[in-house]
């Protein structure tokens, strides 16, 4: 077999196959080498297998399972731009993770990202819908190997979501797809007029299914805790791991499934407005990236709602930058969190003495971010900012912007300054380990890459030609640069002259109660309740009790016996939404455990 | 740097500051401490604002929507929208925060203090 024919063979596999194959691998390495060569040669060879894909827009690989056709790879220029951001995630992971010896964090995070990466190259529904419950499954491993009471009930808390919403994904793809008699989930839809249209219906029975359990993973507003709640609880690496790629995934299936649905717009600037205010008042930084990334997660979601090519592509560009300046910015906290031993702001400041290296890079993700000229935010959040700049969108495109001074609050200024300048804690923690700062380094060079050569980067992404033509036209204008320099040293002036004023409220230990304050406080006191009456009740009326229970027995015996009414042919569709409703049920108890 | 082991919070403040400090801090950052920085850092900052907005009569063509259009939008917009993000966190944190135990499952420090594994 020549070389050639290797490599051949090679590339007509998935390279999410590559990431799960290493996940197998480090689960069983021993020692550095090779623990290094699971955690980097599996990127490498994703990386090799996007770099040169057999061909775009084709059906790669097949399978048939249960009578279904399953298309496990069919690589096209969207599934291509995603799968560059997770290769980089892995290979940046792997590098920061070679500290500490752990193989099942180590083998879950290659798992989470090489089912994250399957997931963007498959062609059909049912496939996506396994690999982005393997997601699920991976990355709760990640929350519970920090193996602390917090960090578990943390991960059950996640757990019951993500199971949540995988059941209503699977639900809906299980009606949409037999109603349509198909579940390819392939190719870009038509365009309507200037408006890319999504390739799933949402008005087709079970539409709005899959919409809803997608919008749980995107962190939809009402549904955004699990990521304020999952992330503050692992660990250092479970964190930098977990922020690159189930929203990410969420966004992917967006632009390509539900492109240019109106409804998308309001939510995803809804999603760039609201955390802003949490971020201001929450003392644990690591919890303030988590609502950023909300906020940042929302100019996406809203970009695949405006859904012109401009728009698609800033969605896309702005999920692979957020995957760069994100991961630097948990690592970065991860470094201080494991240093310190806490991410509390009223704990923390004048860190940059013993961590300096830590926190220049924390200052470029922090510039990233904030979409400073010349940094990966400003290359992929300007194309979302132009789109949103549109006839009908003013109302959209204040909110953004105002969520764009938001981000310069929290994550430009609030992370470093509390961090490594402020007030003096007096702690003089060592300097992040060497791997740790090669990946901060790689990362930060990457922000730099984006922000300085755009050009690059612009090449990958899905209407390749619209997005040459904002770089020589709009990105670098003078207006453009002009008027972003202004928003941003505006934002810096206020921020000095609160400080001055004393009006910049200072940073105070305690929680900030959200919306998971429901399941987390009022859903178990309301049980408690419940369940203290009801044994009152069992106790006062036993008798009746027992004589309800038999009739309550003999009424299932009905609905349940070989000639009942649940033995009698149901449709599919009514079928899974019992399925969905009940085992939603038992994770919504398991919620409030 | 000092050899001994650096446990965070074990150190006092002020009398080892300088000793701990690492040199490349004291290259990039030490500028920062001088007393005269906050001064100075508004004076650099707001004379930049200044030729910003003046430097938008220049080359801003004001060819956008009808708030776009106005002088100096993006900075006032940023300005404001920056000091209501931040004044909001004095009403809302009065509203919404609670003691740290609030959800009774711990909290979320750990980490090392100070130790590579």
């Amino acid at each position: 077999m020549t070389v050639d024919r290797l490599f051949e063979l090679a590339s007509a596999i998935n390279p999410g196959f590559y990431l799960i194959a290493a996940a197998i691998w480090t689960a069983f390495a021993k020692g550095l080498s090779a623990r290094v060569l699971g955690l980097l040669g599996g990127p490498f060879l994703a990386l090799l297998a996007l770099l040169y894909p057999p061909a775009t827009g084709v059906e790669i690989a097949r399978e048939g399972f249960a009578g279904l056709d399953l298309s496990l790879y069919r690589p096209d220029s969207l599934s291509l731009v995603f799968g560059f951001g997770f290769v980089l995630a892995a290979a940046l992971a792997g590098v920061y993770s070679l500290h500490r010896e752990d193989r099942l964090q180590d083998s879950a995070g290659l798992l989470y990202a090489g089912a994250a990466m399957s997931a963007v190259f498959v062609g059909d529904l049912v496939s996506l819908v396994v690999f982005w419950e393997l997601t699920a499954i991976a990355s709760v491993a990640l929350i519970f190997v920090r193996a602390t009471p917090a960090s578990h009930a943390a991960g059950m808390r996640y757990l019951a979501i993500q199971i949540l919403s995988g059941l209503m994904l699977m639900a809906g793809v299980a009606i949409y797809g037999f109603e349509k008699g198909s579940f390819i989930f392939a190719d870009l839809g038509p365009m309507r007029g200037a408006v890319l249209a999504g390739v799933l219906d949402v008005n087709a029975p079970g539409g709005w299914l899959i919409l809803a359990g997608v919008g749980v993973k995107a962190a939809f507003p009402l549904f955004h805790n699990w990521l304020t709640d999952a992330y503050p609880n692992t660990t250092e690496t479970g964190a930098v791991v977990m922020s690159a790629y189930t929203t990410t995934l969420a966004v992917y299936v967006l632009v390509r499934g539900f492109a240019g649905l109106e409804w998308l717009v309001w939510i995803g600037a809804a999603m760039t407005v609201y955390p802003v205010f949490f971020a201001v008042m929450e003392n644990d930084l690591r919890r303030v990236l988590a609502y950023s990334t909300n906020n940042q997660i929302g100019f996406m979601v809203c970009a695949a709602g405006i859904g012109t090519p401009l728009a698609v592509n800033g969605a896309a560009a702005h999920a692979v930058a957020h995957i760069v300046f994100k991961g630097l910015l948990f690592m970065a906290m991860g470094a201080v969190w494991m240093r310190v031993g806490t991410t509390k702001a009223t704990e923390l400041g004048g860190l940059h003495r013993t961590m300096p290296f830590t926190a220049l890079f924390c200052l470029i993700g922090a510039a990233s971010i904030s979409a400073l000229p010349l940094f990966a935010g400003f290359s992929s959040k300007s194309m979302i900012m132009a789109a949103a700049h549109g006839p009908g969108l003013m109302a959209v495109w204040l909110m953004l912007l105002f969520a764009s001074a938001g981000v310069l609050e929290h994550s430009g200024i609030k992370i470093p300054f509390f961090a490594f300048f402020g007030h003096d804690s007096g702690k003089r923690p060592k300097e992040a380990p060497f791997t740790m700062l090669l990946a901060m380094g790689l990362a930060s060079a990457l922000c730099l890459a984006i922000g300085v050569f755009p050009g690059w980067f612009y090449d990958l992404m899905p209407y390749r030609d619209a997005a040459q033509l904002y770089l020589a036209q709009d990105l670098f204008a003078a207006t453009h640069v002009l008027t972003q320099m202004q928003l941003l040293a505006f934002a810096v002036l206020a921020f000095v002259v609160l400080r001055r004023l004393r009006l910049y409220p200072p940073e105070r230990r305690g929680v900030i109660i959200d919306i998971e304050w429901l399941w987390r406080r009022a859903g178990p006191a309301v049980l408690r309740v419940v369940d203290r009456h009801a044994a009152r009740m069992a106790v006062a009326t036993d008798a009746t009790a027992a004589r309800s229970l038999a009739s309550i027995g003999s009424g299932l015996m009905q609905i349940f016996a070989p000639r009942g009414w649940a033995a009698r042919g149901l449709p599919l569709a009514g079928t899974a939404i019992w399925t969905v409703a009940l085992l939603g049920f038992v994770a919504a108890l398991a919620m409030f455990k | 740097m000092s050899d001994e082991p650096d446990i965070a919070g074990k150190r006092p403040a002020a009398s080892t500051a300088n000793r701990d400090e690492h040199p490349l801090s004291v290259l990039l950052f030490s500028w920062t401490r001088s007393k005269a920085f906050g001064r100075v850092f508004l004076a650099v900052l707001g004379g930049f604002c200044v030729v910003l907005a003046a430097l938008e009569f220049v080359i801003h063509r004001h060819d956008g929507a009808v708030l776009d259009a106005l002088p100096v939008f993006h900075g006032v917009f940023g300005f404001l929208s920056f000091g209501l993000a931040v004044v909001s966190g004095w009403p809302l944190g009065r509203l919404l925060r609670r003691p740290e135990n609030f959800y009774g499952d711990g909290d979320s420090d750990g980490g090392e203090g100070g130790d590579d594994r």
